[in-house]
Formats: structure tokens, C-alpha cells, sequence
């Protein structure tokens, strides 16, 4: 049904004076007569690349930012770090494992210390009871591996009924060429059992077994870094890794708090526990504090200290296990 | 002397005898009279002791069960007699191990299987002297916190009077046996009268303990997935070498025994099975006559298909071995005690998961130890006992695994190594030092294996059925066998594995 016409009242072209201090944005409307593929396009719901460039933009800026925020943190770290050249556990999550035997300075070679190469895997084994773990030998294995090609496994003997999990996987991964032992430097075995004492095995011919958790440590630490040349600066770390695991694991209650003063003490004169360097000292006083559970109650320079011990990312598996 | 004198003396002599003579007729004669009189005693006395026997239905030897009447009467097992059912009346069913009878009364001791328990007869209004008395005289063997007091005593099977071994004697450990100048009973005389034999508790145990490393064995493969199948054992061709086996006439032609499953358990895996074991007996025909050798034995084989590496099937192998060794020392501590009772020894140690040692490696702690031995050398049987002694000094544990053998010391169908020429990809599993299983990956591709023959200079025309099942597409596979006899044995630290064999055959033993 056609509609009456009425007549136009005002003339069909009006010009508009458009403001000329803004941008033009192309017209949209005029667009959809123009280009149909465009049209054809949005509407099958794929993304215009222009859309796809810019937002590619914006996620490379977002990391930029983040790295840079890392970078800053870790800056930060390192500051309040003594001795730390970059902080591991930052750098770590960044870019792959890379070995850095920067921690401890001196050569050590594996044929002195543990005799001559025979052709085959060297393996050390460890015997430990399940109900105490060893958080220093953890710590130790960790920097033994960024030493050296580590194979390490983990056993339960058949003393042992069963073991909860987190120690059964507190060596790491299993690594990728563990099916060929030769290609290894060295053996770390841990075996679960029912064990007194904690003990460990390497030449069965020529060398009896060691015992004790202190003992084991600083036989693994040999291969890592020699002992200080200095004989006082010998006796002190030895000192401490006496009272770490005499008085701190083992000692009450009074003993402890004395232990944790000593160290506050000391702390407040050096930055580690045996002068300007990171030592046996301080690895086995950090896994007794922690053990203990006195790592919250300490005073102010050990509170400080357990802080840089974490900051060179040597602890991570000794504080896995304690969770 | 003089004849005379000497004739004199021999009349004398004989004069003397005469008299010597005499008086024994005359100490005969008194004997004579004695007895008669003893036995007219006795007569009578037995005459007068008949008429007071008023227990006379309440004991003798019973009929022979033919299966007379069907009673529904329950018989209490003497492991189940316990404190709680005091004064209850039971009917039970044992042998009789001792009977020793004191007067009045006599005490019997009842055994059934592992478990004894202690019986009285007392004369009193239940039971009569001459119920005491048969009691007392019944054979031995015929048909605990608690003791049983006798109303009714019947003998359902009676034994002969003289045991060819007592089983006392024969659990008596031996150390104990020099020392008091007991008994002990000879292995070849255990052998010989086997069914009596295996009635001592230490038998009992250790058959015990037997089935359940079978039973074990298959619960553990059967929830992994694996199937179950059954060999042929007459075959046509020898499987391992043509120099141990037995021969059997096969109609027209012959035949031999299986040596072992090998070749239809690779066969399986070409059909498609994936996962297979089987439980077997297994022929030798090896003149051997050592400690741990049979002619015939169990064998318990696996065999698997796996993808990438044949550390795939060590592991399989090695889990089900664990949990075999779990399954025993959670269930079956009675048996082990038992058996230690009569040889001591120390208990089974394990490591979870398996320790695995390459052949370097054990090669280097015997060089370490003393053994001067080349890279390329077999272990010899007593090298082997050393490395069982010095890996357990080390790592504690009696189960382990020698992986990675020299090439040179292997059948011709085990997999070279990729890396190393002189390697191969084979292991072996050792219990307190000795060797129960002994396995590899197999050659999948029948090229390579026609190869390796012809490396190993065997005929080609004996082995082709062999070659051609791998022709048609086989997946990389790899697997091994145990002695189920070997492993009991060393389970629980026997000395040799006829104790663990129920007939065994050797080759000097064919019966029972």
C-alpha cells in the first residue's frame, strides 16, 4: 500500500563545517559498500591481523616489563646477599640451569679423594632412617650436581615398610640418561632403611664405613671445595658443624636458644658463620635451625643470615622436605 | 710240657666244659621254668583285667573307611584348638606323633601338618587301663596351649611298627644332631622315603612358602596385564643348544623335551599378546650333580613387548620380584620361622626399586677385590658368590641386577648393544650371590638374526622355523625365566634345591 508523499522542507544538501583540530577516522558506514571480503571476515569470526599485530605488541611489552621487574628484584637481592654474584633462584627460573661453580672457589679433583678411576661408576651410598632425614646430605647432593654429572637414585630396603613420597623424590627428577650408569662422574645412592645411625659406603675394600650425618658432610663437601687453608678458620667451620649437630638437632630447649645467640653473635660480625666466605659451617647450622624449628623465634642477625642462605638457592629441596 | 700234661689239660678243659656245659643246660632249664611260670602269670592276670574293662567301645582300630556312612560330624583342626574352647567335647583327627605311657596314664602327642597338641589318657571312670594300654602301644604315626583329655580313642589307619626315619630325626637341625649324637636323617634317605619325609613341619613350611611365590607370581602379573599361556612341551628342534636335550620317541619319528618356553613365548609376542607368562616344567638333560641343578624344575617365564627401551622389561621383572619378596615376608613369617628353626639363616633383604650394577661396575669391584678377570670375561660361579658378598657389604641387599654383559658371552639371539659393540642388551638376576635368572632383549629382526647365527656358527636349517616368525613383523621385545625350586631355595637360604623340589629328578634320581 503506497503511502502519500510530503514535500521536502529543508534542501536535500546541507554542508557541515567539520572541525579540522581532531583526526579524521575513515568512515565506517561507507566501509560495508566498499570492501564485502572485510565484511565476510568478521563475521566468520576470525581476527582481523591488525588486531592480532597489536595485541602481539602488547604481550611483548607486558614481558618486557616483567623481566625488567625481575631484574630489579634480583638487583635488590643481591644487594642485601653478601657474596652472591647473581641471584640463583631468579636467574634459574629465567634461563636454563646453567652450572655455576662460582659458589665455592678452590680445585678439588675426584681421583685424590676418592681413589683411582677404575673404569666405572663411583657410587657412594647412603644408608639413612626415614623418620630423620638428612637435609644437609640433600643440600650437599644439590651442589654436587651442579658440579659434577650426578646419578642419583633412591631405595627403600625391605626393613622399611613404606616411606611417605616426598622422600622418595627428594633427590629430584630422575634424570634423562639414567639407564646408562657409565656415562655418570659420580653415584649418589640413598637408600631408606632402618638404620640407627646414619651411615655411608663408598670402597668397600679400601675405606670402612663413615658415620654420622656431620661426618658424611664434610666427607661430601671435601669434593666440592677444599677445607679452608687457614687451620683456626678449619676449626671454626668444624666447630660449628659440631654444635650444629650436637647442640641444635639433638640438644633442649636451653641449649638451643644458647646455640641461637652464639650465632646471632657471630652473624653480627661477619656475614657468614666462618668469615667472609660460605662454608660447610653455614650449610649444616641453616638445615639444623630449620630442623629444629626454631627458624621463626631467632634473633635479628640470624634471622638476616637464613635469609642470604636462601637467596643462593642451594636450599630449595632441604625446604621441600620440611613442608 | 709233657703230652701227658698237655692231654691232662685238655681233659680237664673238657671236663670243665662238660660242667660248664651242664650248668648251662641247668640255667636254661630255671629260665625255661621262670618264663612258663611268667607267662601263666601273666595269662591269668590279663584274664582277670578283662573283666573290668569297662571302656571296651570307647577305643580300638576302626573299620577301614569305605565310605560306610556319611556322618556329618565335625572335625576340630589342632590349629584351631585354642583356650576358648575349653571343655568342649571335639572329635579330632591327627597322627600320632610320640605316645609315652607312664602307669595310669599315657600321654600322646598329636600332630597335623605343622601343629601339634598334647593328649591324656588317664585311667578314671572315662577311660580303663587297657584303653591306657592301647593307647600306649599304638604306632607311631597312624592315623598347643591346650591339652586334650582322651574319652574316645579310635585308630582309622594304622602304620607299619618300624619307620624307616623318625621325624624327629629328621627336622633335628645338624649342627645340634653332632653335637648331642642324636640323629639326623641323610638327604638320600629323606629322598627315598619322601611321603614320610614331607610330613615334618619343615617341609610343610617351605612347600607352603612354594605355592605362594607361584600364587604371588601370577597375582602380580595377572594386575599388570599380563596373560597367562601354555607351551608345548614335546618340540621338534632344541631350543638352546642341541647338547641338553632329552629325547622321546614320537611315533615314527622323535621328539624332544622343551628346554625351555623361549621360542613360543617370543612367538606370542609376535601374535599380538603384548604381555605374556607362563608356569612350566622345564627339561634338561645336563649331566650336572650340584647343589642347584635338576633335570626337570618349574620355570616361571615372562616375556614382554616394549617401546624404547629394554629397561622397559628390567623393570617389569624387577617390580614383580619385589613384590613377590613383599608378599612373603608380610604373609609368610610362620613358614620362614619354621624353616629357620631346622636351618637357620639370615632373613631375605631387598632394596625397592632393584638395584641395577653394570658389568663394568661389577667387574671393577672384583678387580678391586682381588679377581684378576678381562673386560670380555663371564663371571665364573665362585666370582659370582664374591660379588653377591661384596654388593651386599655395600648395599645391603641379597636381589639385585647385572645389566649390560659382554656380547661375546651371550646366545646369538640376544640384541648387540648400539653404543658399544662389546655389549649386549642382557642382564642377569642374582639371589645371595647366585644366579636365578638370566634374560635379555631379543633380536626382533630376522636379518640381524640370521646375522648373528651365522657369527655363533649354527646351522641355519635347525633354527629356521625360528628365524621365520620374526618375518612378518615383530615388536621389540625382551623377557626372562626363573627357577621357582632355585628361588625358594635361596629365598630362604637352603643349601640345595632338592629340599625345595617335592620329587626332584637329577641324574641319578628318577623315583619316587
Amino acid at each position: 500500500m503506497s503511502m502519500y508523499q510530503v514535500k521536502p522542507i529543508c534542501g536535500g544538501d546541507i554542508k557541515i563545517d567539520l572541525p579540522t583540530c581532531m583526526y579524521k577516522l575513515p568512515n565506517i558506514h561507507a566501509q560495508q559498500g566498499n570492501s564485502c571480503t572485510s565484511e565476510h571476515a568478521l563475521q566468520n569470526g576470525e581476527v582481523d591481523p591488525a588486531v592480532k599485530a597489536l595485541e602481539a605488541r602488547q604481550d611483548e611489552i607486558m614481558r618486557k616489563l616483567y623481566e625488567l621487574k625481575a631484574a630489579v628484584e634480583g638487583l635488590a637481592k643481591t644487594v642485601t646477599t653478601p657474596d652472591a654474584d647473581l641471584d640463583l633462584t631468579v636467574s634459574s627460573s629465567l634461563s636454563s640451569q646453567s652450572v655455576s661453580s662460582t659458589t665455592f672457589k678452590g680445585t678439588t679433583d675426584l681421583d685424590t679423594l676418592l681413589g683411582k678411576d677404575l673404569g666405572a661408576l663411583r657410587d657412594i651410598v647412603i644408608n639413612a632412617n626415614p623418620a630423620q632425614p638428612p637435609l644437609t646430605l640433600l643440600v650437599l647432593h644439590s651442589l654436587l650436581c651442579q658440579r659434577y654429572q650426578v646419578l642419583s637414585t633412591v631405595h627403600v630396603h625391605s626393613s622399611v615398610a613404606n616411606v611417605p613420597p616426598q622422600l622418595l623424590s627428594c633427590l629430584g627428577p630422575r634424570h634423562a640418561n639414567s639407564y646408562a650408569r657409565h656415562m655418570f662422574q659420580l653415584g649418589f645412592t640413598l637408600i631408606w632403611k632402618d638404620v640407627p645411625k646414619l651411615e655411608m659406603k663408598f670402597s668397600v675394600q679400601n675405606m670402612c664405613p663413615i658415620q654420622g650425618e656431620a661426618n658424611v658432610a664434610r666427607f661430601l663437601f671435601k669434593l666440592l671445595a677444599p677445607y679452608p687453608s687457614d687451620p683456626a678458620l678449619a676449626t671454626l667451620v668444624d666447630s660449628w658443624v659440631d654444635t650444629a649437630f650436637f647442640q641444635l638437632a639433638e640438644g633442649s630447649t636451653k641449649e638451643r636458644a644458647a646455640v641461637l645467640r652464639a650465632l646471632n653473635s657471630a652473624l653480627g660480625r661477619n656475614p657468614w658463620l666462618a668469615g667472609p666466605e660460605f662454608s660447610l659451617a653455614d650449610v649444616a647450622c641453616y638445615c639444623c635451625v630449620l630442623q629444629s624449628g626454631s627458624a621463626s623465634s631467632a634473633p635479628a642477625n640470624v634471622q638476616r643470615w637464613l635469609k642470604s642462605c636462601e637467596n643462593l638457592g642451594h636450599f630449595g629441596p632441604a625446604k621441600l622436605l620440611l613442608q | 710240657m709233657t703230652k701227658d700234661e698237655v692231654q691232662g689239660a685238655s681233659e680237664e678243659e673238657q671236663q670243665a666244659q662238660s660242667k660248664k656245659a651242664l650248668k648251662k643246660q641247668q640255667k636254661e632249664a630255671e629260665k625255661a621254668a621262670k618264663k612258663a611260670e611268667k607267662q601263666a602269670k601273666l595269662a591269668a592276670e590279663q584274664q582277670s583285667t578283662e573283666e573290668d574293662d569297662f571302656a571296651k567301645d570307647r577305643y580300638g582300630v576302626s573299620a577301614m573307611v569305605q565310605s560306610q556312612q556319611k556322618l556329618d560330624r565335625v572335625l576340630v583342626r589342632v590349629q584351631d584348638l585354642t583356650p576358648e574352647k575349653a571343655d568342649q567335647l571335639i572329635w579330632l583327627r591327627a597322627r600320632v606323633h610320640t605316645s609315652r605311657a607312664k602307669g595310669k596314664q599315657c600321654f600322646l602327642v598329636l600332630r597335623q601338618q605343622q601343629f601339634n597338641v598334647q593328649a591324656l589318657v588317664a585311667v578314671g571312670d572315662r577311660a580303663s587301663k587297657q584303653m591306657v594300654k592301647f593307647a600306649a602301644n599304638i604306632t607311631k604315626d597312624s592315623i598347643q596351649d591346650v591339652e586334650l583329655h582322651i574319652e574316645r580313642i579310635f585308630v582309622i589307619s594304622q602304620a607299619e611298627p618300624r619307620l624307616p626315619l623318625q621325624l624327629e630325626d629328621a627336622v633335628r637341625p645338624d649342627g645340634e644332631g653332632e653335637e648331642e649324637g642324636r640323629a639326623t636323617v641323610n638327604q638320600d634317605t629323606k629322598l627315598d622315603n619322601r611321603v614320610i619325609d614331607l610330613r615334618t613341619t619343615t617341609s610343610q613350611a617351605i612347600f607352603r612358602l612354594q605355592s605362594g611365590v607361584c600364587q604371588l607370581f601370577r597375582d602380580t602379573l595377572t594386575k599388570k596385564g599380563f596373560v597367562e599361556i601354555q607351551t608345548p612341551k614335546i618340540i621338534s628342534a632344541a631350543s638352546e643348544g642341541g647338547a641338553n636335550v632329552f629325547t622321546v620317541s614320537y611315533f615314527k619319528t622323535s621328539a624332544y623335551l622343551a628346554q625351555s618356553p623361549q621360542l613360543y613365548k617370543q612367538m606370542c609376542i609376535c601374535a599380538d599378546f603384548d604381555k605374556v607368562f607362563c608356569v612350566g616344567p622345564v627339561f634338561r638333560a645336563e649331566d650336572s650333580n650340584t647343589h642347584r641343578h635338576l633335570t626337570e624344575f618349574v620355570g616361571l617365564d615372562i616375556e614382554l613387548a616394549f617401546n624404547y627401551h629394554y629397561h622397559e622389561v628390567i623393570d617389569s621383572i624387577t617390580d614383580t620380584m619385589v613384590q613377590i619378596f613383599k608378599g612373603l615376608r608380610d604373609n609368610f613369617q610362620t613358614e620362614i620361622q619354621t624353616v629357620n628353626k631346622q636351618f637357620p639363616s639370615e632373613p631375605f633383604k631387598f632394596l625397592e626399586p632393584t638395584l641395577r650394577l653394570e658389568y663394568t661396575e661389577a667387574v671393577a669391584m672384583l678387580r678391586e677385590a682381588g679377581v684378576e678377570m678381562g673386560d670380555e670375561d663371564d663371571l665364573s660361579t665362585p666370582n659370582e658368590k664374591l660379588l653377591g658378598r661384596l654388593v651386599k657389604e655395600k648395599y645391603d641387599t641379597d636381589f639385585y641386577v647385572l645389566d649390560k654383559y659382554p656380547l661375546a658371552v651371550r646366545p646369538f639371539y640376544t640384541m648387540p648393544d648400539p653404543n658399544n659393540p662389546k655389549y649386549s642388551n642382557s642382564y642377569d638376576m642374582f639371589m645371595r650371590g647366585e644366579e636365578i635368572l638370566s634374560g635379555a632383549q631379543r633380536i626382533h629382526d630376522a636379518q640381524l638374526l640370521t646375522e648373528r647365527a651365522i657369527h655363533h656358527q649354527i646351522d641355519l636349517e635347525k633354527i629356521k622355523a625360528y628365524i621365520d616368525s620374526f618375518r612378518y613383523g615383530a615388536p621389540p621385545h625382551g623377557g626372562g625365566g626363573i627357577g621357582l625350586e632355585r628361588v625358594c631355595m635361596l629365598y630362604l637360604g637352603l643349601h640345595n634345591v632338592r629340599q625345595t623340589s617335592m620329587f626332584p629328578r637329577d641324574p641319578k634320581r628318577l623315583t619316587p
